[in-house]
């Protein structure tokens, strides 16, 4: 046996042991789990674990492309113009794509998938996407598949300089972005009045009950601890502890309407809100419905977030999810995704292919941000279990629930 | 054979809801006890360590909108009340050959679903709406006050969602009400106002008990009202619940704080059906 041999028999073992494991497992809690699942109640999926179990993740096999392919991602986040990149995927391929928006909210999504992916089960979905620190959580529980990054060229030539090594996979083995964007602030120039200056215009009392704060903790708090100058990608939890409690106390005072995903945009259409923190993929889609509607990138600093795909262990065509992966990362197919989200395209060289179908798109700042732009943004910093617990815990306080 | 099915029977009728009862309500109570008693966190791992403190943290911590849920629904149940008494009255003695139609315009609502007639009342409420507006112009709203994300706002939505569970089981007990009885009421010279209040009401309290509860309780628990209609000033406790559940996935504050709803409930139902189920109370008022 040579050494990949050896390796490939080490993995089946291994995986093999987990299934027994799990299925030995399986067989005393069947009767009762499966009355549990449906009561939607099973504490047995919550209890015991802990730790990083990603190390025990074996590569994804090499194997035959299937005809199908289960993707799992947020609602309005892929191109609906035929022809569309599943099509031209399913044309090269012959893998038919069943697509699920079905991602709405992290947590949502995490609460709705715990309990099978805790089982080594992905309820059939062969790809899911998610933002960083939940990928992190993901991948620290043992439930995403480790990519073989020999089948993912384009992925490796393609993949932009300052996304390649993330904190939470430096090497990218578990997750590889699918879109990224600014988390900055939203306003209405025509109830505004006026230019603004700063992040701290959010508190200003002039806009009392008029302003929305984003439910994704990292966004929110970042944004609140640049206005503070603090730095949200090294800082301890101390200033942003501070943050939170800034936070809570515009909260109480009445200064923040609501604290929101992204619903924050009927509240800017509506007139209700005039600022809000919010996404800059959403701020284009905006603008056509309002021209009113524009981004301030705050001088002090913005947040830079990415979504990103992966293969769930037990995902039934894993080696097709990988190669989709690839796939996508080819400039012309990730232009064709990004004419139609308008979010920060990962892709390198998709602004040239753009630039022969949509040229004006092309020069979005907002699609592909200059380098000063990207200068100013701040990646939120890897938290640890308990440094996440104590945030969100106070963060949720914050936002009085 | 006869004697032993007499014996089997009653077993055999009350089987399919005694195991609704335990499979979807003992079994999931059991489960969200243990979970409530739990310690950790989802990355490092939960486990069951009979830890109470959980209990008193959560109380601690959530005091605010326990008392909120509270008051909102008692505010709630008691608009309600105001409104579907009289309409239950009318509806049941004085409907004639309108009453079914009547009836049909209060079940109406249901046919769509509770989230898009709370979405709906976001929209006509909202800071620009021909609503507020008026509102504004009949100085009933402050010119630069607004309705969408008040308290009032998040009532109104409660008794609006909630007012059909009172009116259904007000008609249910005013249409039973035998008519000999209010006619011997005034045979001995009852005045009309003494005849609704030592008679009709009295003899309505069975459906007066179950509208309260059957408002109250649902209203106590519900988020999406704050959620939609409210700010961040006016959540409930079932916006806690959520969020502790959903978003910070600690489930152990999740479950204890279910449960200290439910006890609360429990408790007060334990009061009004002491109060309401006591007659001679009812009769004293009415002197």
């Amino acid at each position: 046996m040579n050494q990949r041999d050896i390796e490939r028999w080490i993995e089946t073992e291994i995986s093999r042991r987990r299934l027994l494991r799990q299925a030995g497992a399986g067989v005393t809690a069947l009767s009762f789990a499966s009355f549990l699942a449906a009561c939607g109640d099973d504490d047995g999926g919550i209890e015991g674990g802990g730790g990083d179990q990603s190390a025990d993740i074996p590569v994804i096999e090499k194997g035959e492309i299937s005809d199908q392919l289960n993707f799992s991602n947020w609602p309005l986040y892929i191109d609906k113009d035929s022809p569309t990149t599943l099509d031209k995927f399913e044309r090269e391929y012959g893998t038919k794509v069943k697509y699920t928006e079905e991602v709405n909210d992290n947590v949502e999504f995490f609460g709705k998938v715990r309990q099978i992916y805790d089982r080594g089960d992905s309820g059939g979905r062969d790809l899911h996407v998610v933002t960083d620190w939940m990928a992190s959580k993901m991948k620290q529980l043992g439930y995403v598949q480790r990519l073989d990054k020999s089948e993912l060229p384009n992925v490796e030539a393609n993949l932009i300089a300052s996304l390649k090594s993330p904190g939470f996979d430096p090497e990218r083995e578990f997750a590889i972005p699918w879109q990224s964007g600014f988390a900055a602030i939203i306003y209405r120039k025509d109830l505004v009045g006026g230019a603004l200056k700063s992040v701290n215009d959010i508190f200003d009392a002039k806009f009392e009950g008029k302003v929305t704060m984003l439910t994704e903790m990292r966004d929110t708090v970042g944004l609140v601890m640049l206005g503070d100058g603090a730095n949200p990608a090294e800082d301890s939890t101390e200033p942003a502890l501070e943050a939170i409690e800034k936070i809570e106390q515009a909260q109480k005072s009445g200064q923040i309407r609501r604290f929101t995903g992204n619903d924050y945009t009927r509240d800017l259409l509506k007139g209700d809100a005039v600022m809000s923190f919010g996404w800059s993929g959403d701020a284009i889609a905006l603008q056509a419905d309002n021209p009113n509607i524009d981004v301030f990138l705050p001088p002090e600093g913005f947040m830079l977030w990415s979504d990103n795909m992966q293969i769930p262990v037990g995902a039934p065509n894993a080696y097709t999810a990988q190669k989709f992966m690839d796939f996508v990362y080819q400039p012309e197919i990730a232009a064709g995704i990004a004419a139609y989200v308008n979010y920060i395209t990962p892709v390198e060289g998709t602004q040239e292919a753009l630039a022969k179908t949509d040229p004006e798109l092309a020069e979005s700042p907002l699609i592909f941000p200059s380098p000063e732009d990207l200068e100013r943004s701040y990646i939120f910093r890897e938290l640890s279990a308990e440094e996440d617990r104590e945030l969100s815990d106070a963060f949720q306080r914050a936002t009085g629930a | 054979m006869l004697q032993r099915h007499k014996g089997l029977l009653p077993w055999l009728l009350l089987g399919p809801g005694l195991a609704w009862l335990v499979l979807f309500f003992l079994v999931p109570l059991y489960y969200m006890g243990r979970v409530s008693l739990f310690e950790g966190s989802d990355l490092e791992g939960f486990e069951f360590t009979w830890h109470f403190q959980t209990y008193l943290d959560a109380f601690d911590a959530y005091q605010t909108q326990f008392g909120r849920s509270l008051l909102y629904a008692g505010a709630a149940t008691a608009i309600a009340f105001a409104i579907g008494y009289p309409l239950a009255y009318v509806i049941a003695l004085r409907g004639g050959r309108w009453r079914n139609t009547l009836l049909l315009l209060v079940i109406l609502p249901f046919f769509t679903t509770y989230l898009v007639r709370t979405l709906a009342w976001e929209t006509i409420l909202d800071d620009r709406s021909v609503v507020v507006d008026t509102l504004k112009a009949l100085g009933l709203v402050a010119d630069d006050g607004r309705v969408l994300a008040t308290t009032g706002a998040v009532i109104a939505g409660l008794t609006y969602n909630f007012l059909p569970f009172m009116i259904l089981p007000l008609y249910a007990a005013i249409e039973r009400i035998d008519r000999a009885m209010l006619e011997a009421a005034y045979d001995l010279y009852a005045s009309r106002r003494q005849v609704f209040l030592r008679v009709t009401l009295p003899l309505s309290m069975p459906g007066v008990v179950a509208g309260v509860l059957l408002t109250f309780i649902p209203a106590a628990g519900d988020f999406v009202n704050a959620e939609l209609l409210g700010s961040p000033q006016q959540t409930m406790i079932g916006n806690v619940i959520q969020s502790r559940y959903l978003e910070v996935t600690d489930y152990p504050t999740a479950a204890a704080l279910s449960f200290m709803l439910m006890g609360l409930i429990l408790v007060m139902i334990a009061i009004w059906a002491r109060i309401a189920g006591t007659e001679s109370l009812m009769g004293a008022e009415a002197k």
